[in-house]
């Protein structure tokens, strides 16, 4: 990921660049200063050079014009001498010392070439393309031309021959650049080294300007789940170092019975289905609200809560009430969908955010657990949820280790007969206050771990020791991740095989849910309980992760219809509807049903209406400690 | 690294000199543009370096055999053929032009800068016509 670490690259390595090439044009204006001084002292030189040459020529000869000059020089002899002194001043720096005048067509010519190579007869024409000749003769002022590209020629000085005011020649001094030469192939290799230091350094830039446009561009990808556009865990990752939890609530939001979209209509569905409720949720917050889509069908939403004025549970009762109102529509089904919400108002309270997931999560759980389509929030200064919050993994530990893990028992009642048909144990821990704890404080976080097979090894331990020598029925809860469990397996089977009475009075109640995924393991685990006269029951069934096939294949003896469908029978009409037709399924499977949740007279009345077999609930009997009898039930 | 910057310095020293006789070539064939034979101007030329040059370009033709050419660039008198003696010659040394009598002109480098010289009593004796353009660098002699 690009942050701060690419940026801070760049800018120093721009800084660097700028210095280097600030060095690199220093050194090129001090090796052009040093030229512009070596040169005026070598014209200086040589002025006083051609000065005396000028006044050799002239004074000692009388020479007076142009035609003197060239009448005077035509003779080898005078010539010879003239070139023979002139060429005492040739030094490896000055090349060249020739006399040149103009002819009447303006060419210029030689007079005298004191050269000791490429010299030049007498008179010879001699080609020029710099004006600075002509100057010299119409200025009468020494002239000074840079040559460049000229062999290994770096200046030529012109000193005007004059007499009687008027120029008569051209004296012309070429002067080499081997010093200059030298000096610059002393300097090269540092220029070359800050040369390729800066190309080396602007490709530097270049890549870092490439990886940091490269990741603006990818950015959106890595950070967006594709199929909602909105947010996903990786953008969680990322703002999470920097995320001020003070400035927001928290909220795990999860879509109600999600998994039966998928089993019914397909994946497909699912994905319409979700890319819509993302949509809704997004519609139903603000701009600096955070949605992300945690996993599967389960969102968390971050709501900025500061100088709000929005009161933030109006915006997740909102949510849940777009979504709830919502007609979904898959080629041309129409789909109803509610969810749950799970806030912690006070994320900043926890040690980190994962803690305050971890808050969220068991709200949306009680949220699941309270018949969904609703909002559960915790609020810091709840007591009850203090409590909650303190029940971790190793409360459960502890409670194993000091053995104050119990059973509860819940009379399951058969309307036909009047009795008591058999008791759901469900577990409870004492804490060390000696307060009774319920299994919701502590059952979530025991997911999947190994303390959660522990406790089911401990609860069945107390089960079987307290009904193996009574004639009472029994119903143990389990995961079917339980009923998968080795150790579990190996302590049921051999507890079913050394007292097959007490195997014949054991209900397995498997909870419907979503890791019931491998159907045929699942059957072959109930073939097994079968074989040892055990039954099997189906647990909050209607809960929406099972489909009605995949329960028949499954060849239950129970089915508990989850209580969140029958508490509300007396008033809603719809759950009613969904109740009757599951009792009506469970008769036609061969399937005994039970209702559970049965809180209330009216309730107990619409299910004897309905013709359910079995009903637990508190307004029959609440759990307790020791197996309650007929004459005890219906006392309220 | 090292070899890069060796390759780099190559590769400029030759573009110098690459330049110098690009500069040599231009004004020859310029020169050569600027007369008349009454021939096309097919050249060859004892300087193979020159004589490759030239076959860039699209006003003179070069030849390999000299007695197919009409104009003959001639940096060596040694290397002129005998059989070529009828070709009209353009020399690349001013002294050239006082060794070879059926030399019109020439190109050379003085004191470090281009010079050309056309004479103008070769050009008479040769049949050549020269363009205005030429005048500058007629001569009535050599000196």
């Amino acid at each position: 990921m690009v942050k701060a670490k690419e940026i801070f690259l760049f800018i120093m390595l721009f800084i660097l660049g700028v210095f280097f090439i600030y060095i690199y044009f220093y050194i090129k204006q001090t090796q052009e200063e040093i030229f512009i001084k070596m040169q005026g002292n070598k014209i200086e030189d040589v002025s006083y050079i051609l000065k005396n040459i000028e006044d050799a020529l002239l004074s000692k000869n009388h020479i007076l014009s142009k035609d003197d000059l060239i009448s005077h020089l035509s003779n080898r002899k005078n010539r010879t001498n003239y070139e023979e002194m002139i060429s005492l001043f040739i030094t490896p720096s000055i090349k060249y010392i020739y006399l040149l005048c103009k002819d009447e067509d303006e060419r210029f010519r030689f007079l005298l070439d004191a050269s000791k190579e490429d010299k030049a007869n007498f008179y010879q024409k001699f080609d020029v393309f710099n004006e600075e000749y002509a100057l010299a003769y119409q200025t009468s002022k020494p002239q000074i031309i840079k040559q460049q590209e000229m062999q290994n020629l770096y200046l030529t000085y012109l000193y005007p021959i004059k007499s009687a005011n008027e120029v008569i020649g051209v004296l012309s001094v070429d002067i080499t650049s081997d010093i200059q030469s030298e000096i610059l192939d002393l300097l090269r290799p540092l220029e070359t080294f800050f040369v390729i230091l800066i190309i080396f350094i602007f490709l530097l830039m270049l890549m870092t300007i490439l990886q940091i446009f490269h990741y603006f561009i990818t950015r959106k990808k890595i950070f967006t789940d594709p199929l909602t556009q909105i947010y996903n865990r990786n953008y969680l990752q990322e703002i999470s170092p920097r995320l001020n939890l003070n400035h927001y609530s928290l909220a795990m939001i999860d879509l109600d019975h999600f998994k039966v979209v998928n089993d019914v209509y397909g994946h497909k569905a699912g994905d319409a289905i979700l890319a819509k409720s993302s949509l809704i949720m997004k519609s139903s917050i603000r701009d600096n609200d955070i949605l992300i889509r945690y996993g599967g069908e389960e969102f968390m939403l971050l709501l900025y809560n500061r100088d709000s004025k929005d009161d933030l549970s109006e915006i997740y009762e909102r949510i849940r009430k777009n979504i709830s109102s919502h007609i979904f529509t898959y080629e041309k089904n129409k789909i109803e969908m509610q969810v749950s919400i799970g806030v912690h108002e006070y994320p900043a309270k926890e040690k980190n955010l994962n803690e305050a997931i971890k808050v969220a999560d068991k709200m949306l759980y009680i949220a699941k657990k309270e018949g969904r389509n609703r909002v559960i929030c915790h609020k810091d200064n709840s007591k009850s949820i203090k409590n909650l919050n303190s029940k971790d993994i190793y409360f459960v530990k502890r409670a194993i280790e000091e053995d104050r893990v119990l059973c509860y028992y819940q009379p399951i009642y058969e309307c036909k007969s009047g009795k008591i048909f058999k008791y759901e144990a469900l577990v409870r821990i004492i804490d060390t206050d000696g307060k009774i704890i319920a299994p919701i404080q502590f059952l979530p976080e025991l997911k999947h771990t190994n303390i959660h097979y522990k406790l089911t090894q401990r609860i069945l331990f107390i089960i079987f020791d307290k009904f193996k020598n009574s004639c009472d029925n029994v119903s143990i809860n389990m995961n079917f991740t339980d009923l998968i469990n080795k150790d579990i397996e190996t302590t049921l089977i051999d507890t079913f095989a050394s007292n097959p009475s007490l195997a014949s009075r054991v209900t397995i109640e498997v909870l419907e849910s979503d890791e019931i995924q491998n159907t045929a393991l699942f059957k072959e685990k109930v073939k097994l309980i079968h074989s040892y006269g055990a039954t099997v029951s189906i647990d909050d069934f209607g809960s929406g992760y099972s489909n009605f096939k995949s329960i028949l294949d499954i060849e239950a003896d129970f089915l508990k219809i989850d209580g969140s469908l029958v508490k509300n029978i007396a008033t809603n009409e719809k759950d009613f509807k969904v109740v009757k037709s599951i009792i009506a399924f469970a008769k036609d499977s061969n399937m005994k049903a039970i209702a559970e949740f049965v809180h209330s007279s009216e309730v107990y009345d619409k299910l004897l209406e309905l013709g359910v077999e079995y009903m637990q609930g508190y307004f029959i009997a609440k759990p307790c400690e020791r197996l309650l009898r007929e004459s005890e039930l219906f006392k309220g | 690294m090292r070899a890069l910057i060796l390759l780099l310095l190559f590769t400029l020293s030759s573009l110098a000199s690459e330049t110098s006789l690009n500069l040599q070539v231009k004004i020859m064939e310029k020169v050569l543009n600027e007369i008349s034979i009454n021939k096309e101007r097919i050249i060859w030329s004892d300087n193979k370096t020159i004589c490759k040059s030239f076959k860039k370009s699209n006003l003179i033709q070069t030849t390999p055999d000299c007695k197919q050419a009409t104009i003959i660039i001639l940096q060596d008198k040694n290397n002129l053929p005998k059989e070529c003696a009828h070709c009209i010659v353009f020399v690349l040394d001013y002294e050239l032009l006082s060794k070879v009598p059926k030399s019109f002109g020439a190109f050379f480098w003085k004191k470090g800068r281009p010079n050309i010289v056309i004479l103008k009593s070769r050009l008479k004796g040769l049949s050549i016509q020269a363009s205005s353009a030429l005048e500058p660098y007629l001569e009535e002699k050599i000196w």
